[in-house]
This record gives structure tokens, sequence and C-alpha cells, in this order.
């Protein structure tokens, strides 16, 4: 948590790896392996994942299509086969309940035409089928309804394990009545 | 206050005089060229390439009325009309050297049939082959329903249809030098003949196949000239699918290419027109459409084939009412010259009309160059018409050059239009990164649904080749960016 403009989102962005910050001096170690050397991807594949504050819009390309792209390169990293279009329908059918969305939702182009909430509903989706061991959250909870709010909160606390972690950035108690937080930084 | 008399004085272009009451009316065609008293300028080149062209042609025949008045008038046409230079608007970032300096001569005869034997017909719907401007293969016309005709001009004995058709050849008052060139050097005239109330269900195919053609090295250019005329009668319905390709993906040669399209009132044409030339060759062609009230005329255009290619578009609105949608992609992979310049005319009233215009250029010396013009005249109040371009240039060096233009006189109509060139979103692309997807795949991805908005507006038979044609364009283009 922290003020606005101390920093929270510039430092969740830099750990991504994102074009418009570049990192001077130290170093950032995640599982052993100084992320600052890598690149986007890679700290992708190696566990990382970010939910966009505002997730841009890509027209043309269709949520289950992106889904199985970022889904194969894990399984290609993992040396495991990748999945085709029927295996993987099957396989994020489930996970659409966890976020409780609708099936038609996969066939609409990432993010076009969503509302704020769904497309932070959407990163929660991508959270869920992609899965990650350090997943930063940034406000998550900004621009959900109550319903919305709650489906989302729990989603992220079924996604929890003893393995992974959340790093989530808000600046609102309610979210954290439903998750609670183990470790509070403050900015 | 002083209502002063202040005329706006529209400018329209002088109507010529056709006929004054004391010409004698047996030299009509002759008329249209009175405008200047005597030829004041008449290229050489054209009228050597024009000469060379009637020469071709058989003489031994009397040819059907409709053609022989066409060639007529495009003799005469081609008498004051000089070769293009980047001086002429029309022709301004479309250098067409290639062909001035090529030796063209003409397909004097269809192709041997042996010569035809590798080429594939699509058997599922009715179609029918030209090579090299010549009517030579037809296959299930006669699953057509009851009085649609599908062929040449020469095989056609209904007196009625050859009647409407006679009206229509050549009535247009677009048409540029290439236009008439088509004119005098298309051995036959290709009818597709839909009468009253038809609704033709499957999609006619027309397969336009160039199979001469010469070397890389030569400077050699033969010229074929296809001509088809779709006349479709009041509440009549149909599909085109137009390809063009060449037996060999690299030979050089020249097609000279004209539609024209009726449309009766309340009938609907489906147009989709896929362009797969010859990287060496250059290739030229006219669509030219009118629209009676009511009418729906849709374009779906995927070019990516030729060295030099160029698509005139025009659209003359008859009637109010009427619907026009065109879409176009053009893909310039290699050093090549994709070329739309569109006109649409209205002048009746609530027409409606979008045009959607994509081009991606992936070679430095790639090149595409669009000229939309939207002409709204006086009468055509509450018209609502939309135009959108959008390019992607991906190579440096790579040409785009846009004239989105909309003439607006009436006063009570929705126009827009917008116009974007670009590259790739790096927003968007860092999405993909973020995910775990790498570059390559994200750009392959990302071009790939860029085209896509075009491409899936194509009817399903031929919809799946092309999108399997257009992923195999854009992959090698990956190699180089980074």
């Amino acid at each position: 948590m922290g003020k606005n403009g101390s920093g929270k989102s510039t430092l969740a962005k830099v750990l991504v790896g994102h074009p418009d910050y570049e990192v001077t001096g130290g170093s950032v170690v995640f599982k052993g392996e100084n992320l600052v050397e890598m690149e986007p991807e890679e700290r992708s594949l190696a566990g990382l994942f970010m939910s966009f504050q505002s997730p841009v819009a890509i027209p043309g390309v269709n949520n289950i299509d992106f889904l199985n792209m970022a889904y194969n390169a894990r399984r290609r990293k993992l040396g495991l086969p990748e999945l085709g279009p029927i295996e993987f329908y099957a396989y994020i059918f489930p996970k659409l309940e966890l976020v409780n969305m609708k099936a038609d939702f996969l066939n609409r182009n990432v993010n076009e035409g969503f509302s704020g909430g769904e497309r932070k509903r959407n990163e929660i989706l991508q959270l869920a089928v992609l899965g990650a061991d350090l997943a930063i959250l940034d406000e998550i909870d900004s621009g959900l309804d109550v319903d919305a709010l709650r489906d989302v909160a729990a989603a992220v606390n079924g996604l929890l394990t003893p393995k992974n972690s959340v790093l989530m950035i808000t600046h609102y108690a309610r979210l954290l009545n439903i998750i609670k937080p183990t470790y509070i930084h403050v900015m | 206050m002083a209502a002063l008399a202040f005329t706006p004085h529209i400018q329209r272009p002088p109507i010529p005089p056709l006929s004054t009451p004391t010409k004698a009316p047996k030299s009509r065609t002759k008329t249209r060229v009175s405008l200047q008293p005597s030829p004041t300028f008449s290229d050489p080149f054209v009228l050597q390439l024009a000469e060379t062209l009637e020469d071709s042609l058989p003489s031994s025949s009397s040819p059907p009325l409709p053609l022989q008045k066409l060639r007529d008038t495009s003799s005469e046409a081609l008498l004051s009309t000089p070769w293009p230079s980047r001086k002429d608007e029309p022709f301004r970032f479309t250098d067409t050297s290639f062909i001035r300096h090529s030796q063209i001569h003409p397909i004097p005869h269809p192709p041997h049939s042996s010569s035809l034997s590798g080429v594939s017909s699509n058997t599922q719907f009715p179609n029918l082959v030209v090579a090299d401007g010549y009517v030579v293969n037809s296959v299930n016309l006669s699953e057509l329903p009851n009085g649609v005709f599908v062929g040449s001009m020469l095989e056609l004995s209904e007196v009625s249809i050859l009647k409407r058709v006679s009206e229509f050849v050549s009535n247009s008052d677009c048409g540029d030098l290439f236009w008439s060139i088509n004119g005098i050097g298309a051995p036959d005239l290709t009818v597709v003949y839909v009468p009253a109330g038809c609704k033709v269900e499957n999609p006619v195919c027309l397969r336009y196949i160039s199979v001469e053609g010469c070397d890389e090295g030569s400077n050699e250019l033969p010229v074929s000239n296809p001509r088809v005329l779709v006349l479709v009668e009041r509440g009549g319905e149909i599909g085109i699918i137009e390809e063009f390709l060449g037996k060999d993906g690299q030979s050089r040669y020249w097609a000279n290419s004209v539609l024209e399209v009726m449309v009766g009132e309340g009938g609907k044409v489906r147009h989709s027109y896929i362009q797969r030339q010859s990287l060496n060759a250059a290739h030229i062609k006219w669509t030219s459409v009118t629209q009676e009230a009511a009418s729906t005329y849709e374009l779906v255009e995927v070019s990516s084939g030729g060295k030099l290619s160029r698509h005139n578009v025009h659209i003359q609105q008859l009637g109010p009412e009427t619907v026009t949608d065109l879409s176009s992609l053009h893909l310039s992979v290699s050093d090549q010259t994709q070329d739309l310049h569109s006109r649409l005319v209205m002048d009746h009233p609530r027409g409606y009309s979008r045009q959607l215009h994509k081009c991606i250029v992936a070679h430095s010396q790639g090149q595409a160059v669009f000229d939309g013009n939207i002409k709204v005249n006086r009468y055509a109040q509450q018209t609502d018409a939309g135009q959108l371009t959008r390019s992607l240039l991906l190579e440096p060096r790579a040409t785009v050059n846009i004239k989105p233009n909309l003439q607006i006189i009436a006063d009570d109509v929705k126009c827009s239009h917008g116009a974007a060139i670009s590259d790739l979103e790096e927003s968007q692309l860092f999405y993909f990164l973020a995910r775990g997807i790498n570059l390559e795949t994200a750009r392959k991805a990302l071009l790939f649904s860029f085209g896509a908005e075009v491409v899936e507006r194509l009817p399903n038979p031929i919809r799946k080749e092309v999108e399997s044609h257009i992923r195999e364009l854009l992959d090698p283009t990956l190699k180089g960016s980074s």
C-alpha cells in the first residue's frame, strides 16, 4: 500500500520488464535468477505474473487463442506437448467457473469492448489459466462492483496455495476483508 | 441585409454536347470526341499499341454488335488519351514505367489445353475459367437456376439477354487509358446474367489464369484483356468470386481486366476479388458498378500478388437507398506496389456506404497507394458514408501514400473518414510478452489479426484458402524484424 505517486505501479512494471523503464542499478532475485537480466517473456515463463492496472485491448485476437498461445508457451518451456484448441478448451472451461464468467466470453477479442471490471476479471482468468509462482495484482479492485469484487477475491483465494504468492497493490480495505494478507508493505 | 446575389458556382465538368439538333445522328460514337476540334495530341506509343491489339483480333468472323460498338468507342478514346505520367493526378504515386518500357504484345490465341492441365478447378460451385482473356472451361453451370446465363457472349443466343447486354456494355462514363485498351483488345465478353427476382444461391467463381508469360530477364510483356459484364435484373441476387493467378509464380505478363456490374432495383451482388498474380506481373483491373435504387453491392478484395497492381473502382448510384460496402486488404511483401483508386458517386438520397481499406507493407521497397474518393452530390441528402483506412508499415523505407477524400455538396449528410498509418502497437506487443508469448509469435498474431478483419468477410469456400495463403506470406517477414 502507499500514497498516490509513491511508485507502486512503477515497481510492478519494472519487475515485469515494461519497456518504458530502464533499470540503471541493482538487481532483483527471483527463484535464484536475476530478473533484471531477463526478457519480459522469460520472466513470465519463470513464474511471474502481473495483472495490469489498465489492460490494453487487442482487437482481432480472441481470448481463447491468446490464452492458448500463452499456455502453450509454458508447456513448451516445461518440455510438455502443446495443447490443441479442443483440448485447451476442455482445460479452460472449469477455470471460467472459478472467475464466474460465461463461455461466450472466450470468443470475444482480448479486452475489446470490455468494461473496466470485465478487463480485471479477464486478468484473473489469465492468472487462473496460466498459473504463477508470484502474481502481482495492481489495483485489481478498482472499478469493480460489489459482486465482481467478491468473485475476484474468491478466485484469488482459490488460487493461493502454500507454493505460490500474491502481491496485491491496493488502496482500499474492502478487498483485504476477503483476502487476508500475511504481510503488508507500505511504500 | 444586402442579400447579395452570391450564387455559389458549382463546378461541374462540362457536359459534352452529345447531340446538338443539327448534327446528324449517324456518327453517334464520334461526337464524344468532338469536344476537341481535332485530336490535339495522340500518343504514338498508345496508337501503336492500339493498332497491334486491333490486328491481333480475329478478323474473319464479324463480332457481335456490342463488341464492335465497344471496340469503336475505345479506339476513338485512345486517339486522344496519352500514356499516364507521374504528373497526372490519378498516377501521381503509381509508376507505370514497368509496363511502358516493356515490349508489349497481345496474346492472339487462347492457350493450348495441355498447358492448362496443372490448373485445378473448384468443382463445388459453378465456375468459369478464363485463360489469357479467353473463356476456356466451365464447370457446373447447368446447376444454375433457369434464366441465368454465365458464359461467353459468343455463345449467347437468347435475344432478350443480348439486347440487355448491348444496352449496358461500356455505358459508363468512367475509364482511363487502360479501360480503353481493354475495350480494343478484349477478344470476348463474358456475360453473367441474372433475371429478375432470381436468387442464385451458390457463388459463381471466375478464375482468370495468365498462362503465357516471359522469363524475368526478358523485356517482353504479353498482355491479356479479359472483360466481364454482370447484369442483375431487379430483385436478383448473386455472389461473384474473381480469382486472378498466374500459372507460374515468377513469369512476366500484364493482365488488364475490366468488370462491369449493373445491379438492378433491389438487387444484390456480393463480389469477392482475390489477386494472386506472379510477383513479376503487372495487373490492372477496372471494376465499374452502377446501382439502381435500394440495391446492395459488397466488395471484398484481397490483393497480394503482382509487381504492379492497380484496382480502379467506380460506383455510380442511380437511385436512392442503396447500400455499398467495400473492404480491401493489400499486402506488399516484396518490392510490390498495391494501388487502390476508388470512386463512389452518390446522386440520390439516403444512400449508405462503408469503406474499409487495410494494407500491410512488409518490404523496404514495397509500396501501397490508396485514393478513396466519395462524391456526395447535391441531391444525395441523408447520405451515410464512412471510410476508414489503416496501414501497417513494417520495414524502414516501406511507403504508403493515402489520400482519403470526400467531396460533399449536399448539406444534410453523415460522412466520416479516418486514416492511420503505424507499425504494430508497442503496448499490444508488450501484453503478449508479459504473458510469456515471444515476440515472433506476437507479431505474427497481430499481423494476421490485422488482415483478418477483411479476410473474414470472404465467403466460405474461398476464405480458408486465402487465410492460409496470407499466413504463409506474413511468416517469412518476421525473420528480419526484431
